[in-house]
């Protein structure tokens, strides 16, 4: 995995577990961890995520356009890996390398 | 967050990406989405109409209501009235000043319905998903579920029941709702709101479109909405349920769209293909 990805991965672990709060698990949150069947995400938390993705960075990472490809169903079985990449993908298109951020 | 009317709200807003269209003339309204009562919170239209309306150049405004998703849970004030007022100081706090496109999910279409009738020169259109302005027949049904709800989560192995049916996700939201329920006043206030005059919400003069589940109850509802509001669509989509907005999006943004774009006179970019 790519550093910038690492760094992301690290960044996307401490909002989900804000996010999660009292509800957050002590497992390791790998690019392979579901949001919905490991987490025990709602729909809910994932808009609250993607509240706390754009305070982070901002408008590069359109998240809403990304989500909007899923439905709610779908939404469920994202995993933690495709929002990572969806990231790093935007920040790179910004022309700034992720891991300056 | 942002605090008002004396809580904090949850709230989302989403930006259009570009410019507005070409062809457009006056100013795009802001469209805020209201979700329903009890089980719902925002996501039910994050994940539906938000970006559809972002990209169709709206500004758009997404919010928990009071006791529901993240906003404040106060143990009373969940009158009709209380919710309109939070909208109303939600659009104050956002500094949103012009016009409003209103779309509510189920009770959400209520409180759209109650905030036109007060405010009717700020509201550019509404849509409502299974839903009715707030009449006497309305609140009476919804006094009904209310109580149902109430009666049920309760109950021991209710929770155990839903989980198996539904999953542990459905689970925990019912576990919240029950929470809900049980910690404020919302099921006794909620279905004894004061109600605003007929005459106010007859008053109500820009494009509605009204949109039933042909398999829910709340259809039945469709010919005393346009009694009240000759200028009303009613779409009915067939065997589709009161989640109608979460089950068929697809088909709900389209007739959300079009009815902009004949209705309103607001044209949309046409869908972007990816």
């Amino acid at each position: 995995m790519a550093a910038a990805q690492d760094s992301i991965l690290a960044d996307l672990t401490e909002m989900i577990n804000a996010v999660l709060g009292d509800f957050a698990t002590d497992q390791v949150i790998t690019m392979d961890t579901t949001f919905r069947d490991d987490l025990g995400m709602e729909s809910i938390d994932v808009v609250s995520l993607a509240g706390r993705l754009q305070a982070r960075y901002g408008d590069t990472v359109n998240f809403a356009h990304f989500v909007a490809k899923l439905d709610l169903e779908t939404v469920g079985e994202l995993r933690v890996g495709q929002l990572v990449e969806h990231i790093a993908n935007s920040l790179e298109g910004d022309g700034v390398p992720a891991g300056s951020r | 967050m942002v605090r008002a009317n004396g809580i904090e709200l949850h709230v989302q807003r989403l930006d259009p990406a570009g410019p507005a269209p070409v062809g457009r003339t006056g100013p795009t309204p802001t469209a805020v989405l209201i979700h329903g009562m009890a089980s719902d919170t925002m996501a039910s239209w994050y994940f539906t109409m938000a970006e559809p309306l972002s990209r169709a150049g709206f500004p758009t405004v997404l919010y928990d209501l009071r006791g529901h998703g993240r906003s404040d849970r106060p143990a009373t004030g969940y009158a009709l009235d209380d919710f309109v007022d939070d909208l109303a100081a939600l659009l104050v706090e956002l500094d949103v000043t012009g016009p409003l496109l209103l779309l509510g999910n189920s009770f959400g279409g209520t409180i759209a319905f109650g905030y036109a009738a007060r405010h009717p020169d700020r509201v550019a259109g509404i849509v409502a998903v299974e839903s009715s302005p707030p009449t006497p027949e309305w609140m009476s049904r919804v006094r009904m579920r209310l109580e149902r709800v109430a009666a049920r989560l309760p109950r021991e192995g209710a929770l155990a029941e839903i989980g198996a049916a539904r999953g542990r996700i459905a689970a925990r939201r019912a576990a919240d709702t029950g929470r809900m329920l049980a910690d404020t006043t919302l099921a006794a206030e909620l279905p004894a709101s004061r109600l605003p005059a007929r005459d106010a919400i007859a008053a109500i003069a820009c494009p509605v479109l009204c949109l039933y589940g042909g398999d829910s109850a709340v259809g039945e509802l469709a010919p005393a909405v346009r009694g009240l509001l000759p200028q009303t669509r009613v779409v009915v989509l067939p065997d589709q349920k009161h989640s109608v907005l979460i089950d068929r999006p697809d088909s709900v943004r389209r007739h959300v769209l079009a009815w902009l774009g004949e209705e309103c006179g607001i044209e949309v970019a046409p869908p972007v293909t990816t």
